[in-house]
Parts: C-alpha cells; structure tokens; sequence
C-alpha cells in the first residue's frame, strides 16, 4: 500500500455556486485503478463524492472522465501509470449533475438521430442472412463502442459547437453504414450531411486517443464523409443521365 | 419521389445526396490543395528564383504581357478568398448560434469578400502593361 | 420525504441487461411498457459476456439440441428442471437467428453462416467430446447482444427510465401491481403503477470478495421480492469461474481454453488431464473450479501462492488478437503481461448465481414450492431460477437463458396484460419505501458501511466458496447475521437529494446482506456436493436425499427452507464424468 493523490473537482449544484477542487491523500496499491482510489474516497474519506461506475474493467463505459487532462475510462488507469496528484475532472461539453457525473440526455439524443439499428426491411430467411468474413470485418472496428463519450467531449468542434452530433454517434452510423445486411444508408446519410453532421470534424484526432476501446475514430469519420462524396457523385451522373 | 425512396431503400442504394455542407467540403481540400501548390510556386519565384529587391513595377508589368501569370494570380486569389471565407463561415457557425446571427455574419463575410476578390480581380485584369516594358 | 412522481404502464421491466430489453422488445409489441435501469441499458453486465451464446445450429459441425440439453443437464448435476432445459435448447436455435436478423455481428464462417466454436462442457452425441455451439462475436458477444437489444429497443421506441432505482414492488392480496423507484438525478421517488411487472435485475457477484461481477450486480430484485415474503430458490449454488485475473478477479472467457489455451501448475503440468481425461481443460466450471482450488491447496500454486497460470503461449498470435482481442486488452492492461508470450495468472472468481426468483416456463413468479403464480409478477435472466442451470451453469447459457426467457417473458406480458384487469395499488404505495430512504437518513453516515461490505465479502469468499464445510457454513450464517443487525444502524454522510449515489450503495449493501445470509443458509442446509456447492463435509452427490430444489423465504426473521422435486423427463441423473 502506498499513498496516492487525488485532486478531484468537486461540484453540487444544490449547494455550491461553483466547481472547487479538493485533494484526498489515499492508500492504495499502484497496480490499482484509478477508479479503486476513488472508491477509497468514497468508502473511507467522503461519502457524498459521486461518480458513475459499474463493469470496473473497461467495458461498460459508465466511468468515462477527465484524469490528467486526457478522456479516459477510470477503471482502464492503473495509478503507477500516472504522475501525482492525479487530477480528476468531470467529461467537458455536458452540464454536471454532480461532481464526476455528466448529464449525458443530450449525448444519447445525438446517438438516437443517427438511427442506430439495423434497417432491412425486407423478410429475412428463416436461419441467418448470410455475411462474408470480410463483410463482417468491414464494420467490426466501430461496432466496439460502448457510448462512454470520451470521444465526444473531448473533440474542441463539439465543445464549440454543441450542435455537432459528435464523433460516438458518427461511429455509430458507421457501423450499420459499413454492414452488407443494412439498407438504411439513405436516411443516415440525410442526418450525417447537415450542417450538424460530419462535416464540422477538423480531424483533430482527439476522439481517437481518447477512445478507450481503441476505435480508430476519425478514419471512420473520414469514411463516412468519403461515402457522402461518393453518394453525391453518383447522383450527379444519374441526374446527368436522366 | 415517394415511390423512388421507396425503391432505392428497397435495393439498399442511397438517394443522392450533396447539398451546401458537402460542396464546401470537397472544395475545400480540393482548394486547399491547389493552393498550397500555387502559393508554393508563388513564393518560390517572388522569393528564392529572385530576390525581393528585384520585383519592381517592371518586373510585374514584364509578367502581365501574356495570359498565364495573370491566370495564375487570380486562380489563387479566387481560391485562397473562397477557401478562407468559407472557412470563416464554419468556423464562426461554431461560436455563432442563432440562425440571425448567422445570416448577418455570413453576409458581412460575403460583403466583404466579395468586394475584396472584386478589387484584386479588377487590379490583375484591367491592368496594362505600359509600351515600353519588354524592351530589355 | 421526497417528492413523488406517479405513471401508469400496462407493464414495467426493471432491469435493462439482455433479459429486460429482449422482455421489452418482445412486450412492446402488445402493450405500453417501461423499462426502468438504475443504469442507462449500455451499462448492464450483459456487456460483459464474452465468449458466446450456445445454440445448436450446426454451422461447424453436426449438431442437435437434444444433445445441447443433454449437456446443460449434465453440466448443471441433474438438478435442472429438464422441461426448462428442453424449452430452452430449442428456442435457442430460434432467438439466435432473431438476434442475426436484428443485426447481430457475428463472426462468420467461409460460407457466411454464424460462426461457432467450443465451449466448457458443451458435447457432441451425449458426451463423446467436445463440439462447437457457441456462436460469438469476437470476445464480446455479450456487448453485441446488449447494444443490439438496446438499438432495436430504440427502433421500437420503447420507454426508458434510466438510471432509476428499483426501491420497492408493490404487492396487494398476492398480486404484483408496481415498483416504487427513486430517480437517482432528482432523488424524487415514482410510483408506477403496472398491470405486469418483470424482474430482470441480474445477479449478486458483489457479495463476494473476488468476482468477476460489476459492482452494480447487487441482486436488488431478488433481494426486494424476498423481503416481500416470496421465495428465492437453489440459493446454495454460486458459480465459480476458474479463470479469473489474478486478485481482480476479470473474467477471461472459457473461449481462452475453447481456443485451445490450457492450464498450468507450477510444475507446469496440465493438470486437468488428472480431473478430466476427456474434455480436459473444456470441463465444466464447477469441476475446473474445485481442480484449481485442489491444486492451490496441494501446494502446486505458482510460487505456493493462490493462482495458477492459463497458458495461451502455443497458440498462433493472430488467434490471440483476433478471437480474443479483449482479453488480450485485460491482460496487457491490468497485469502488464502478454498473454502471446506470457502466461496469464488465474484464479477462481465469483461469477454466477444459479439461483434466484423461481420461476415457470413462462417466466411467471411462483409464490410457493407448489408453483402457485404471482399473477403479475415475472422474472427472467439471472435473478431468476426456473431451473435451467440446475447447480452448475454451462458456459454460454446465461445468453441463452437471457434471451429465451427476455423473450418468453415479455411475450407472455404481450398477451396478458392488455386482457388483464387493473389492480388497485396498495394504500400509500410509497411508504415503505419513504420510510426506508429516511432512515438511511437519520442514521449517522461514515466508512461503516464499507467495513459491513468488506466483511461480507471476505466472509463468504472465505466461507461459502468454492468449497464449503458446516463449521465454516454455520459461522458464515452467524456473522452475516451480525453484519444484517450491524447494517439497521448505517446511515448516510451526504443527505443530499441530488445523484445520491451512497444511497444507492446503502440500499445494495442491505441487499447483498440479506442475500448472503440466505445463501449461506441455504448451503448449510445442503448436505451434499452438486455442482457448484461442493462440501467437504459431504464430498458425494445424494440423489436420494437431495435431488430436489431448495426454496427459502423470509419468515419473521428466520430463513425458512422448504424443498420441491426437480422435474426428470428424457435423462436419468447419472454418474457426472467428463
């Protein structure tokens, strides 16, 4: 057991005008996570802190935070990988419910606009449709988020602009976009070429450093605005065609 | 169009779709390319094939004579204000919210981006070079 | 007392895992429903599951679901109720190509058919050797189900209430008719007022010290129902995962060995060719379990200590990072170790409750051990029992047994409530649930509560493992008890409304308390070793005493067992070798 340094940002907005920060000094091992020095917090120190947290290692996506100004999940952080004190602030570009708890509707809505499901109208056969492993390669990548919202708050066009549907949901659209058994790219595509859309990414890169999954984000942006053009394309000759 | 919709959903193949977001886009990397080679060309010759102290009102007028070198100025004067404009335009969407304020940022950028691309357009094509030029 | 909200569904799912949201989907199609999560449905521990979902499809290889429901019976030492068990391997032929056509990314084979590979105790032809059932998604076909179910469940537009608590379920003359739950952004309490009521809360891993369980699985359902009187069945049987990461007890699948990874001893010894000379490192959990743990107490632990090594080493990289890509992630990031090149150390963890809110084929509540129905009130996922797992759990049939009963479940909500009745709710529905969120008030808050939990923990890791033993059963009872009486004086340091997540944890810990209790309870009474109860007291299984299920309910305040036959239909229990 060591000691370990913690200098979290605290806020309740039933009480406090603003956010302050609060240093805890903590035993723990340095092989521990992040997220067992916050519970040491918690459990031994001050009851009232809040922050979400379920899976502990790295899957379920609720203990998405800012630790040491980088978007990381704090079960996936292990406290000898990281400088003291360790500094813990809450995802930017979300209001704080509480301390380390975002406010996460609006993500969800932007994850909701995308039509996130499978689109395939027609009868399917009575056992599996059948799909390549290729095919099936093709959108493995993006069909790994968890929708921690990392990427999102950590992109600056989305903290600019809040209007932006975000690198998760873009992820998300290109996961059924890029699957051979979807036949809803017409309707996604709608929602991905406003304003809104795909096209306020400045391939900053921050959402792929940030996703704890190891999503290459941004390339799967990129083949979302590519597949635009090539749509925009091919209408233009059928228009000429006509 | 109820009925194409209906159709290309049923085969799986898009609607064309393009729009404003998407042309500015393209255009932009597109722009963006082209203009790093012009300007490169642009700075190379103005500043390392010759010096500075050697661009004069004849140099300039010694360039206009023929159509390539005023084509040239202007491709790059047309893109790097159309590339930057537009690149104000997204940039200031991100910090301006309502659709008025947008309006009116969007047509002060246009006012005055097109009066400046107007006056180099006016400057590289009305210009003549003087008789004497060209004579060594 | 907190402000109070009221609704009114035809049904409400509690519980947003794979159970719940295929229960809505399924009970969306006949009437209005709501799904209350005290997490948004993306955090459920179904994310978690790794390895596969059985079904016999046949894709790899001949296969049948006669010979998949021999296995589950087998597996679970013929204490599953085998017309559940039938039921089950057929529907899961049936749910598995639904969760395809809802978009499901599956690995495939060559020809493009669901791929499957193998799996702990999971047989072809009655137990000749091994055959390949589970159909998966890398190593995370459990996240693909839950983000599936969850996206159809959009499409559906089905309404949520995340992250709202379950607090109470409101019972009048022996009919479920609601939840009380407490809205954890607000801390406001909503009555719900429901025709049909489903339970899909999940297990209670956290009562042990080493599991592979999220911290949420706290068994706040079972542990509800129970307090309102109604029984919790086959208890005494928890899951043991043999391979857990070393101390933090993260799962690595069974799919590690179904890859061809196999254990090691600190001689290096692939010890299980002594337990299981014909599926060897594939046998079931218990047994691998107990090997483990014999091996350990043998002194054949790496460096003596408590774990040994799952050696994945001779296997081919691209395997590695390609079928198991995240636990390949686990391991680099927890242990800072190559499972290409190293060996990965392992020990049993917590994993599964067998047990839980017992249940019919409809995924209907039994209020008794005569099988009298809750009208209202069902149950699916692991919270439930109905028996399909027996007293040992195959690998891959807690998908199954989410998605088959999910769907059985709110089928059979589909079609009753909107014939059904309104009943009327209890007079001041709220009350208890007030007056249990007051105390935890009143009372002094501090690190108490986390001195109660961290005892339990040790407790039943210590006392109600992998083995057990009367002396140690009975103390485990005792202190509990004393933890349960210790818990009526906890209270909470930040009395604030808003996401109060320590009254969350009180509540859970209250929970877990009592569920711990019943557990060891149940385990004491069991003079036997089935599955994953295994007594060193009572080293052999007793067909002729103990082939039947435990039933405990809450009685003044004594835990009260009494027992119910097991239903026998195609396989007569017989020696369990593998």
């Amino acid at each position: 057991m060591a000691h370990v340094r913690l200098k979290i940002q605290r806020f309740n907005p039933e009480m406090d005008s603003a956010p302050q920060w609060r240093e805890y000094t903590v035993e723990a091992e340095p092989t521990d996570r992040v997220l067992d020095a916050l519970h040491a917090v918690k459990w031994h120190h001050d009851g009232s802190l809040a922050f979400r947290r379920s899976c502990a290692h790295g899957v379920c996506g609720s203990d998405a935070m800012m630790i040491n100004g980088k978007n990381r999940l704090a079960c996936k952080l292990l406290i000898k990988d990281l400088k003291q004190p360790i500094v813990v602030e809450p995802m930017r570009g979300f209001a704080v419910v509480k301390d380390l708890i975002v406010d996460q509707t609006k993500f969800f809505e932007k994850y909701r606009s995308v039509k996130p499901y499978l689109i395939a109208e027609e009868p399917p056969p009575a056992t599996e449709r059948l799909q390549s492993p290729k095919q099936q390669e093709r959108f493995e990548d993006t069909t790994k988020c968890i929708l921690c919202g990392a990427c999102t708050t950590s992109c600056p066009s989305f903290w600019a602009n809040g209007e932006y549907v975000g690198p998760a949901a873009i992820v998300q659209a290109h996961r059924f976009l890029f699957d051979s058994r979807d036949q809803g790219a017409e309707e996604r595509l709608e929602v991905l070429n406003k304003a809104s859309g795909v096209w306020r990414c400045r391939t900053i890169f921050n959402c792929t450093d940030a996703c704890p999954r190891g999503i290459n984000v941004t390339k799967a942006i990129v083949e979302v605005q590519n597949l635009l053009v090539a749509h925009a394309k091919q209408g233009s000759t059928t228009d000429a065609a006509q | 169009m109820a009925t194409s919709s209906a159709l290309s959903s049923a085969y799986g193949r898009p609607k064309p779709t393009g729009g404003l977001e998407l042309w500015s886009w393209v255009f932009m990397r597109v722009s963006g390319l082209l203009l790093l080679v012009l300007a490169l060309g642009h700075l190379v010759i103005m500043h390392l094939i010759n010096s500075v102290d050697a661009i004069d009102y004849d140099f300039v007028a010694r360039r206009y004579i023929g159509w390539f070198w005023r084509s040239y100025d202007l491709l790059m004067l047309v893109l790097a204000m159309v590339h930057g404009l537009n690149g104000l335009r997204v940039i200031l969407d991100d910090y301006l919210h309502q659709p008025v304020q947008r309006r009116i940022a969007a047509w002060l950028l246009y006012g005055i981006g097109g009066a400046l691309t107007a006056l180099g357009i006016v400057a590289v094509v009305v210009f003549q070079p003087p008789s004497s030029v060209g004579v060594p | 007392m907190r402000p109070v909200v009221r609704h009114q569904y035809d049904a409400v799912i509690v519980g947003a895992g794979g159970a719940g949201l295929m229960a809505a989907l399924e009970a969306s199609k006949g009437c209005r429903v709501a799904v209350v999560s005290k997490l948004y449905p993306t955090r459920s521990h179904t994310g978690t599951a790794q390895g596969g979902i059985g079904a016999a499809l046949g894709n790899r290889e001949p296969d049948n679901w006669e010979w998949h429901m021999f296995d589950t019976v087998k597996g679970g030492d013929y204490l599953v109720d085998q017309d559940a068990a039938e039921f089950m391997c057929k529907e899961a032929i049936r749910v598995v190509y639904e969760l395809e056509h809802m978009g499901l990314p599956f690995n495939r084979t060559p020809e493009g058919k669901i791929d499957q590979r193998k799996f702990g105790g999971h047989t072809k032809e009655f137990g000749k050797g091994p055959v390949q059932r589970s159909c998966f998604a890398a190593d995370r076909t459990g996240h693909m189900i839950l983000q599936t179910l969850y996206q159809q469940c959009i499409k559906r537009q089905v309404t949520f209430f995340d992250e709202y608590r379950l607090v109470d379920v409101l019972m009048r003359e022996g009919r479920c008719c609601g939840v009380v739950a407490l809205c954890l952004a607000t801390g406001e309490l909503h009555v719900i007022h429901a025709k049909a009521v489903l339970m899909a809360t999940g297990g209670f891993g956290r009562m042990y010290k080493v599991t592979s369980n999220a911290h949420t699985l706290t068994g706040d359902g079972c542990a509800i129902l129970w307090r309102r009187g109604l029984p919790l069945e086959d208890m005494e049987f928890f899951q043991f995962h043999p391979t857990g990461i070393y101390k933090l007890g993260i799962l690595i699948t069974e799919g590690a060995r179904g890859e061809g990874g196999v254990l090691r001893n600190r001689t290096g010894e692939r010890f299980m060719e002594r337990y299981a000379p014909t599926l060897l490192d594939l046998a079931p959990r218990d047994m691998v379990s107990r090997a483990v743990h014999q091996e350990i107490r043998a002194g054949r632990g790496i460096d003596g200590k408590d774990y040994v090594h799952l050696d994945l080493t001779h296997l081919d990289r691209r395997v590695i990072e390609e079928k198991l890509p995240d636990i390949t992630d686990f391991v680099r990031t927890y242990l800072g170790l190559d499972p290409v090149r190293e060996l990965i150390p392992i020990q049993p963890t917590a994993h599964y409750a067998m047990g839980g809110i017992p249940t019919n084929l409809n995924a209907e509540v039994l209020a008794d051990e005569q099988g009298r129905v809750v009208p209202g009130l069902y149950a699916a996922g692991e919270c439930a029992c109905v028996s399909v797992h027996g007293a040992n759990r195959l690998g891959t049939n807690s998908l199954v047994d989410i998605v088959v009963f999910g769907n059985r479940g709110g089928q059979r909500i589909a079609e009753w409530a909107p014939k059904a009745e309104w009943a009327a709710l209890p007079d001041d529905p709220e009350g208890s649930a007030q007056e249990q969120l007051a105390r935890l008030e009143a009372n002094r808050g501090g690190d108490e509560a986390a001195r109660l939990r961290a005892e339990m923990q040790q407790v039943m890791m210590d006392d109600v493992g992998v083995f057990r033993i009367h002396a140690g059963l009975q103390e485990a009872c005792e202190r509990v008890n004393r933890l349960r009486a210790a818990y009526q004086g906890v209270g909470l340091s930040d009395k604030g409304r808003r996401f109060n997540t320590e009254v969350e944890e009180l509540l859970e810990l209250g929970g877990l308390l009592d569920l711990a209790w019943v557990t060891a309870t149940a385990a004491l009474a069991r003079q036997e070793s089935r599955g994953g109860h295994s007594r060193e007291d009572f080293p052999n299984r007793d067909d002729a005493k103990w082939l039947k299920h435990s039933m405990a309910s809450l009685r003044g305040d004594a835990v009260q067992l009494a027992y119910k036959p097991v239903t026998i239909t195609r396989f007569q229990p017989q020696e369990r070798k593998y």
